[in-house]
């Protein structure tokens, strides 16, 4: 039933390729911006929940 | 070399925060137990307008996300933000509006939606001058967060944090376009959209609100407490990247997707599938990223009752993000739809996903707090197990149920006729599954009930301590431009940059959905024959939205030969443009009502409503006995017209003036139908609207159109207003 309607909208195919394309192009920007980080500062990065609560806890980044 | 900064965390707010999640838990859960209990007992309806189902269920849905989920996402982010970002929040103010803002906010949803304040749009069902509160209050705590961001002493902002920003930003936009609507009085308003529009606007933000108001900040929460309780760094900090940008780029335009699966050619169709099918990636990629946090300490599961509901949790999650895409699937949903199926998925995200989650936070968080241990680690897996044993008896018959119900109204016999023509048999071979679903529930706030024991009794057991603090240096100022490397790490040094980007690809994908939704209104044909509803049939809609009746009726024949055997002529978009708001339902507890006008006489409807076993032995419907009885308020007929003519409904000038005198003749007419029928009423009573509104339903198409007649046409685009 929504078919009808849709189907009247002009250019609806193209926005079905532009979605797709934007999408495609976005997560493969992401794949690399991941794969390109820095080890080290991953595992910095990964370990911010752990520290404690206690005073002086907080030890310098060595990565820094 | 830095100076060493002191301050201190607000931990009152958390506790605040906790509480209101452990009441608020224990209401909506409670209140849900009963409308499951009603599904096989209607007496539990108590014959109350405020107690029966249509009235109750909305209650559930809402104090189940937005009180419940919506307060253990605002004690988690409290919690977790303060030592993520090394610094207090940024204005106590802002935090404690927003905590007595949200909880006022779901006192008046407590007393609203019993009283039939509602606009009967799922998950949106609060009127005007409460959804004015709820984005007052969300723009606090959207500047409080961003303020806290800003003042931080940690550069690099970790990955919560992010879901945190997608959540705040996204539900803002969210909230703001669903709600768009144009009072006609204090407590009622009617939404700018009308029929086809209003639908595609609604599930836009259904969907929507469940990837960002269920989702996305319990996934924060998931990336904080799980390396907590487990003592290890989440298994692959590169993973959480690409779920994020994944998850938030591909969720906002998956609801569309849904939703416009009976809309497109059928290579659109397809590739609407492999999207919805693309987001098992990112959702199982989080998943995964969670599960694996664990690997080398699955030891510690089996004696840490937070990590064990912290894995259901997970579990659940990547059981709800795979079984979503699959009733996303246009034959699976041509199944699955009006059926018990989507209540089995959504109580496996809300059971198994917020719910295990909460817990497992608040038994993680508590000993905190209060500075001790938890008062019984042994209660605690008792409610792990209960709790787990409620979801199972929940979920597993609401699948037998949504499959048979499925199959039954779809069966034919080898002759060719619906071989459960009434609709009725259908319901009454699935009220077993109801009573187990019932237990599972019962069973599942049985185990709230231990945990708010174990909880108070930890915190009696303890001393809170109101503010924690900490150290921390300062943070540097940032490296200057040339300098920097264009990386994520950069990004995640520019909060402000950060948010736009984050807000962008949520932008993006909603205008993508959201711009052929605009263009829509003017591409519905429009059906000579569909005429705005009478004064005395728009009254009796307004009474339908206050009972809720949505709740268990759609309003929309499908396109298949067994709905059309069932119900009547499939529905038509063009028979829409006058529903100010849409009511096509979501489930079918009883039968759609599309073209249920001129079905039965007058008084049928009259006996129906005052007690439905009269007319339908077996039926689970309400009594609606105070509809014979509550004089009918004509007094707002003028403003809803007047209202209604502004959203474009082709109300004649005048029309309000002239509002109750036709309504007055109309109900007239009712009440003599209803002698013939040998039922005597009055004609200012409730019921007669209603009984107009029913009897309107559906016939449009099948009147010749009003003189002067043009050619009826029921699919070719028909003359603009």
């Amino acid at each position: 039933m929504i078919k009808d309607v849709i189907e009247h909208v002009g250019g609806i195919g193209l926005y079905g390729i532009v979605s797709l394309l934007l999408f495609f192009a976005v997560f493969v920007g992401v794949l690399v911006w991941a794969f390109r980080l820095d080890r080290a500062r991953l595992d910095s990065a990964a370990r911010l929940p752990l520290e404690t609560d206690s005073v002086n806890s907080r030890k310098e980044d060595p990565h820094e | 070399m830095n100076t060493i900064e002191t301050f201190k965390y607000d931990n009152r707010i958390v506790r605040a925060f906790a509480w209101a999640t452990v009441f608020w838990g224990l209401v909506g859960m409670s209140v849900g137990l009963l409308a499951a209990c009603q599904l096989f007992w209607p007496a539990l309806n108590l014959d109350l307008p405020f107690t029966t189902f249509g009235r109750i269920r909305p209650l559930h849905t809402n104090a189940v996300i937005f009180a419940f989920v919506g307060n253990g996402m605002f004690t988690g982010i409290y919690y977790s933000v303060q030592r993520l970002l090394k610094t207090r929040m940024y204005s106590d103010t802002l935090s404690w509006l927003n905590f007595w803002g949200w909880n006022l906010i779901i006192v008046a949803a407590a007393v609203t939606l019993p009283l039939g304040l509602t606009t009967s749009k799922e998950y949106a069902e609060l009127e005007w001058p409460v959804d004015v509160a709820i984005a007052v209050v969300w723009i606090a705590f959207t500047v409080n967060l961003l303020g806290t961001i800003l003042r931080r002493r940690e550069r690099h902002m970790y990955v919560a944090i992010w879901f945190y920003i997608a959540t705040a930003v996204t539900v803002a936009l969210l909230h703001v376009v669903n709600s768009l609507a144009l009072p006609a009085g204090w407590f009622k308003s009617y939404s700018v959209f009308a029929g086809v529009q209003d639908a595609l606007v609604q599930w836009w933000y259904g969907h929507n609100a469940v990837a960002f108001f269920l989702t996305t900040p319990y996934l924060g929460l998931m990336y904080y407490f799980l390396p907590k309780a487990a003592e290890r760094p989440v298994f692959s900090y590169r993973l959480s990247i690409i779920h994020f940008w994944a998850l938030i780029f591909i969720y906002i335009w998956a609801g569309p997707h849904h939703l416009l699966y009976t809309a497109l050619p059928d290579w659109v169709q397809s590739l609407g599938m492999v999207f919805s099918i693309m987001l098992v990636a990112p959702s199982w990629g989080g998943m995964l990223n969670g599960l694996l946090t664990l690997r080398g300490a699955w030891d510690k599961v089996r004696q840490d009752p937070v990590l064990k509901f912290l894995v259901v949790a997970v579990t659940a999650y990547g059981m709800a993000t795979l079984e979503g895409p699959t009733l996303a699937i246009k034959s699976v949903n041509a199944l699955s739809h009006y059926t018990d199926w989507t209540i089995a998925h959504v109580h496996t995200g809300a059971l198994g996903w917020n719910g295990f989650l909460t817990f497992g936070m608040l038994y993680w968080l508590f000993p905190r707090l209060y500075r001790t241990t938890l008062w019984s680690t042994r209660l605690a897996n008792y409610h792990f197990w209960i709790g787990l044993l409620g979801m199972m008896f929940y979920v597993v018959p609401m699948y037998v149920s949504g499959v048979t119900a499925g199959l039954m109204w779809k069966q034919f016999t080898s002759d060719g006729f619906l071989q459960y023509g009434n609709f009725l048999e259908t319901t009454l071979r699935l009220l077993p599954m109801y009573q187990l679903r019932a237990l599972g529930g019962a069973l599942y706030v049985t185990g709230v009930i231990l945990m708010i024991v174990n909880l108070y009794r930890t915190a009696r057991q303890g001393q809170f301590e109101p503010e924690t603090e900490a150290q921390a240096p300062a943070l540097r100022p940032a490296p200057a431009p040339a300098t920097v490397k264009w990386n994520h790490r950069w990004l995640e040094g520019v909060p402000v940059t950060f948010t736009v980007l984050a807000t962008l690809a949520v932008l993006v994908g909603g205008l993508v959905e959201i711009v052929p939704m605009l263009l829509i209104s003017s591409n519905v044909p429009r059906i000579a024959g569909v005429q705005p509803y009478t004064p005395l049939e728009l009254l009796g809609r307004d009474l339908y939205i206050r009972e809720g009746c949505v709740g268990c009726h759609s309003q929309m024949v499908r396109p298949f030969r067994s709905e059309t055997e069932r119900y009547g002529e499939y529905s038509k978009s063009g028979e829409f443009v006058f529903d100010h708001p849409f009511l096509w339902g979501s489930k079918r507890t009883g039968p759609d009502l599309h073209r249920v006008g001129g079905k039965y006489p007058d008084a049928w409807h009259y006996n129906h409503m005052n007690d439905p076993r009269s007319t339908s032995p077996g039926s689970i419907m309400p009594r609606y006995p105070w509809l014979l009885t509550q004089k009918l308020d004509l007094t707002p007929l003028p403003a809803r017209i007047r209202t209604l003519r502004r959203l474009g409904v082709p109300y004649p000038p005048g029309a309000e003036d002239t509002a109750i005198q036709e309504a007055r003749a109309q109900a007239e007419h009712i009440v003599a139908n209803l002698k013939a029928g040998s039922v005597e009423a009055e004609p200012d009573r409730e019921i007669i609207a209603l009984i107009a509104y029913l009897q309107r339903l559906g016939r449009d198409i099948k009147q010749p159109a009003p003189v002067p007649a043009t050619a009826a046409t029921l699919s070719g685009p028909g003359a603009q207003p």
